[in-house]
């Protein structure tokens, strides 16, 4: 850049490995042939698997698209779906970019709707007021989950991996058990009525707002509070002290404490915001379209989440696009299903889509560490 | 002529290289007519940086060939294209006459060709016999092993307990391991890359011996990489000197002397206590008066006395800025680190921390950088107590540190040189919990200038930096920082004569601007250059303390062994 910048007896600054001019462009050629590849290859596999069941592998694939692009209301299925997703991998950024490997988002957002569902069922008051509570009462719920495994991280030295891992776990059965019991948060008996394992209906007046009318274009609230959270991390992280301090301590933990930063304060404060945002997911799918409690709640979504933050490479704002294309698989996934597919032959199909999705940017990085290690 | 006087007491018995032709050395007559190994005419570039050009290098078996240069001078690069880590672009191998291509590093095993790397790569928490055998195919035979790592100590003098964990081992016995890993597969080229830089001066001696052993004993060749002249003059036959990706010179060493292989090295003169101190010439530092006519004293005629920033003898009486008072400490498995350090450093002065490696310098180093926290003793800055271990206390008590490793706790790598250069001092450039880029640059473009930091521009990661220069950006960094007290550790390693020159006349200024300069360094060399005190630190506790003036290395030897002087 500017010569004076460079002092004059300065030797080459550039260590032989750092190539500027030549790399980029093998890569930019490689790289969309490398995704075509895969995607190829993950779409000729899911055939041969829809085939072997006995469908038309066609026909599936044009379910698929039929319930997540082809029309205003598959597009805001997709769109929904993709909200939740986001909240999580906003969520798994923070924490992997203070150096934490939280993959317990399914256990905080089960946790997080149920503290939600308790909110928005026993408090009384106005519906919006009773909605901002239950979504907050979500995240609290969901940082609070993930306080366990920082405190036994911070306390007993436990690995946040393990311990978020097995509390997934612990926080199935505990829900399960409240909406089980009906002195907790299972449905209220009506005469003549057979309760089931589910919590009550909530209110209309604390449902999250949609925007349009079925069959045409419509969505729901959350991925507004989604996309506004995702821009307000990025500029955390990228921008303030606070987000610079996370950032020194997942690059360097020994460089961080030297100035200053407390691994406890910023880092169990990273697993925590991390909890939080799962179990906002939790309140959001709970008050956005669920609008009960149940057994299976979390569909996963706790665990796409993560992954969309993995494909994103950790960028907030990358989850944006990968969340909605993740959001079209499961729209399109749930379509398919519906055509007779079998359920596990969607699951096994939408998971070689996002292995395919992932396989180039691992490739990348192989090859990276290869070269660089010769 | 004899380089010094060191040379005939206690380096190495530096034989005569002449008669090395003659009978007494029944290989030497056939494999003179065709060396173990010969580069010719290679060239290397990584994009727009040359590494190597027109590089040819000739080793006769029977020999120590040093490879003279300062950092970046091109060696390294030469040594990976002999093991097959690099393809040359251009030029020529031959091994025993015999033109070879060398693809990869098992193939030039195969060729009998084994390097020892400036960083051990072993195991630590496995055996000695363990890391030796490590990555053998085939059933392991603990016994066979063992027989193994005892037999080929006993023939080169390397001995070392095959049963020790490594972990448990100093650094000069885990340089043994690494040799002796290599000798077993008895190669016929030794490579050692900078062996000495991790060393005491007696271990070096040690290793100088045990090398001049494989040489003789087995009719190898061992190639020396090293900047250090000091060591070149005492432990090889003959010089290969590259400069900028070229060989500017070849020299029988007898024929040849320290001052002149430094301007060879260097392209210019040094001024001497620079000059003595990179290359380890530690009788020009001890007796600069005596007017032996040594290789040290023709050192120091290079430039008249008074351009060298010689430090005052007589250490200056400012205020204690830095008092530890019998400080203990340990590992989290109960290793003990410092058992009851005490030591006081002063405004202006540089008090210079000699030991040998391990003995509590690393410790030390964290405690000054908040990393290890105290079971007993206090830190005071100042005269105010500092709490051990507390994220970033000592930074705030003022304390700044040049680190040991610097990727360890000195820089983030994965960040730019922008952003390394504010690490602890982000108030600086925040304003309502924003950062502002602008005020960023611009004190990283003040920084870059002042401190001479090649780097292309502010937002370069740390990464792409040559150490040199990531050492001063942490140097800028603290020094921006107005402290009380700088600590240094080891802050030469690595680097080469034109950075240590750098380094050294910072130093300097930080002590003559009041700041209380604390160096631990394990190169005793270093020390005399820049202490106005030296304290000795052994077994993580201070064990005597004198001024420059006083020192004798006889009794700085004593007290580093731990002995009572």
């Amino acid at each position: 850049m500017t010569p004076t910048l460079i002092s004059e007896r300065a030797p080459a600054v550039a260590a032989p490995p750092a190539d500027p001019r030549r790399r980029p462009r093998l890569a930019d050629l490689g790289t969309p042939l490398l995704y075509a590849a895969s995607l190829s290859t993950a779409l000729v596999l899911a055939g041969l698997l829809i085939a072997l069941v006995g469908q038309s592998p066609w026909d599936a694939a044009s379910a698929m698209y039929d319930g997540s692009l082809a029309d205003g209301a598959a597009i805001g299925q997709s769109i929904d779906q993709a909200a939740p997703l986001l909240l999580v991998a906003i969520g798994s950024v923070i924490a992997a970019r203070a150096g934490i490997f939280n993959i317990g988002q399914e256990g905080q957002l089960l946790v997080g709707a149920s503290v939600g569902a308790a909110i928005a069922l026993f408090t009384p008051g106005p519906g919006p007021l009773v909605l901002i509570l239950a979504l907050l009462g979500a995240a609290v719920g969901g940082a609070l989950w993930a306080a366990i495994a920082a405190l036994l991280f911070y306390w007993r030295g436990v690995a946040v991996v393990i311990s978020t891992l097995l509390l997934i776990f612990v926080a199935n059965q505990a829900v399960s058990y409240a909406v089980n019991s009906p002195s907790l948060l299972r449905e209220k008996a009506v005469a003549g009525q057979v309760t089931t394992s589910q919590t009550d209906m909530l209110a209309e007046s604390v449902w999250l707002p949609r925007i349009g009318e079925y069959p045409d274009f419509n969505i729901g609230a959350g991925i507004f509070i989604a996309l506004v959270l995702a821009v307000g991390t990025s500029v955390v992280l990228v921008r303030s002290r606070l987000g610079f301090r996370v950032r020194m301590l997942g690059l360097n933990p020994k460089a961080a404490h030297r100035a200053g930063v407390g691994a406890v304060l910023i880092g169990g404060g990273a697993l925590l915001a991390s909890g939080a945002f799962a179990g906002l997911a939790g309140g959001v799918m709970l008050t956005g379209s669920g609008h009960r409690m149940q057994d299976g709640f979390a569909d996963n979504v706790g665990f796409d989440g993560l992954l969309v933050a993995l494909v994103a490479r950790d960028k907030p704002m990358l989850a944006v696009p990968v969340a909605l294309f993740f959001g079209a698989l499961r729209a399109g996934g749930g379509f398919l299903s519906a055509t007779g597919v079998p359920r596990y032959i969607v699951a096994v199909v939408t998971a070689l889509l996002v292995l395919a999705t992932v396989f180039p940017a691992a490739y990348a990085e192989v090859r990276r560490r290869r070269t660089a290690g010769a | 002529m004899r380089p010094s006087p060191q040379a005939s007491d206690t380096a190495v018995t530096t034989p005569d290289p002449r008669p090395r032709a003659g009978d007494d050395q029944p290989t030497a007559p056939s494999v003179l007519s065709a060396p173990i190994v010969q580069l010719l005419g290679i060239g290397k570039r990584f994009g727009a940086v040359r590494a190597c050009e027109d590089v040819s290098l000739r080793v006769q078996a029977g020999e120590i060939h040093g490879l003279l240069g300062e950092n970046g001078a091109g060696k390294s690069t030469l040594m990976k294209i002999l093991l097959g880590l690099v393809v040359p672009d251009t030029g020529r191998i031959l091994l025993r006459g015999e033109p070879a291509t060398i693809t990869d590093p098992s193939a030039a095993a195969a060729h009998g060709i084994s390097m020892v790397h400036q960083h051990f790569s072993l195991v630590d928490r496995l055996s000695v016999w363990e890391n030796v055998v490590l990555g053998d195919r085939g059933r392991v035979d603990r016994d066979r092993a063992r027989t193994l790592v005892r037999e080929v100590g006993r023939r080169y003098g390397l001995e070392v307990d095959p049963d020790a964990c490594v972990e448990d081992l100093s650094t000069g016995q885990r340089q043994r391991v690494e040799i002796v890993k290599c000798l077993r597969r008895d190669p016929g080229v030794l490579i050692l890359d900078e062996p000495t830089s991790v060393l005491t001066l007696e271990e070096s001696r040690e290793l100088f011996t045990v090398l001049r052993r494989v040489v003789a004993d087995e009719g190898k060749a061992v190639i020396l990489i090293s900047h250090k002249l000091d060591e070149i003059v005492h432990a090889t036959d003959r010089v290969t000197i590259m400069r900028q990706g070229r060989v500017v010179a070849r020299r029988a060493t007898a024929d040849t002397d320290v001052r002149s292989l430094a301007r060879e090295m260097v392209g210019r003169e040094l001024s001497k206590w620079t000059a003595a101190s990179a290359v380890g010439a530690l009788d020009a530092l001890i007796e600069p008066g005596t007017g032996e006519p040594t290789g040290g004293t023709a050192l120091l005629d290079v430039r008249e006395p008074a351009a060298a920033p010689a430090p005052d003898p007589r250490p200056p009486a400012g205020e204690v800025r830095l008092r530890i008072s019998d400080a203990h400490a340990s590992t989290t498995d109960r290793r003990p680190l410092l058992r009851g350090l005490t030591l006081e450093v002063r405004a202006g002065e540089i008090l210079g921390l000699a030991g040998v490696e391990g003995n509590g310098q690393a410790a030390l180093g964290d405690l000054l950088s908040s990393l290890l926290p105290l079971s007993a003793g206090r830190v005071e800055v100042c005269g105010a107590p500092v709490v051990a271990g507390r994220p970033g206390a000592m930074h705030a008590a003022g304390v700044g540190i040049v680190p040991e490793d610097r990727h360890v706790s000195g820089c983030v790598l994965d960040m730019s040189v922008a952003e390394n250069l504010v690490l602890a001092d982000l108030s600086s450039v925040t304003s309502k919990g924003l950062l502002s880029r602008r005020r960023m640059a611009a004190r990283a473009r003040q920084l870059i200038e002042e401190f001479e930091i090649a780097t292309p521009s502010p937002d370069t990661p740390m990464r792409q930096l040559s150490g040199g220069n990531q050492q001063k950006v942490v140097l800028a960094r603290e020094l921006a920082a107005q402290p009380k007290v700088l600590v240094a550790a080891q802050p030469t390693r690595g680097l080469d004569i034109g950075a240590i020159e750098y380094m050294t006349e910072r130093l300097h200024a930080a002590a003559r601007s009041g700041i209380a300069v604390l160096l631990l360094s394990t190169e005793l060399g270093e020390i005399l250059t820049l202490s106005h005190r030296v304290a000795v630190i052994h077994r993580g506790a201070v064990v005597g303390e004198m001024d420059r003036a006083d020192v004798d290395t006889e009794r700085l030897g004593l007290l580093m062994g731990g002995q009572a002087a």
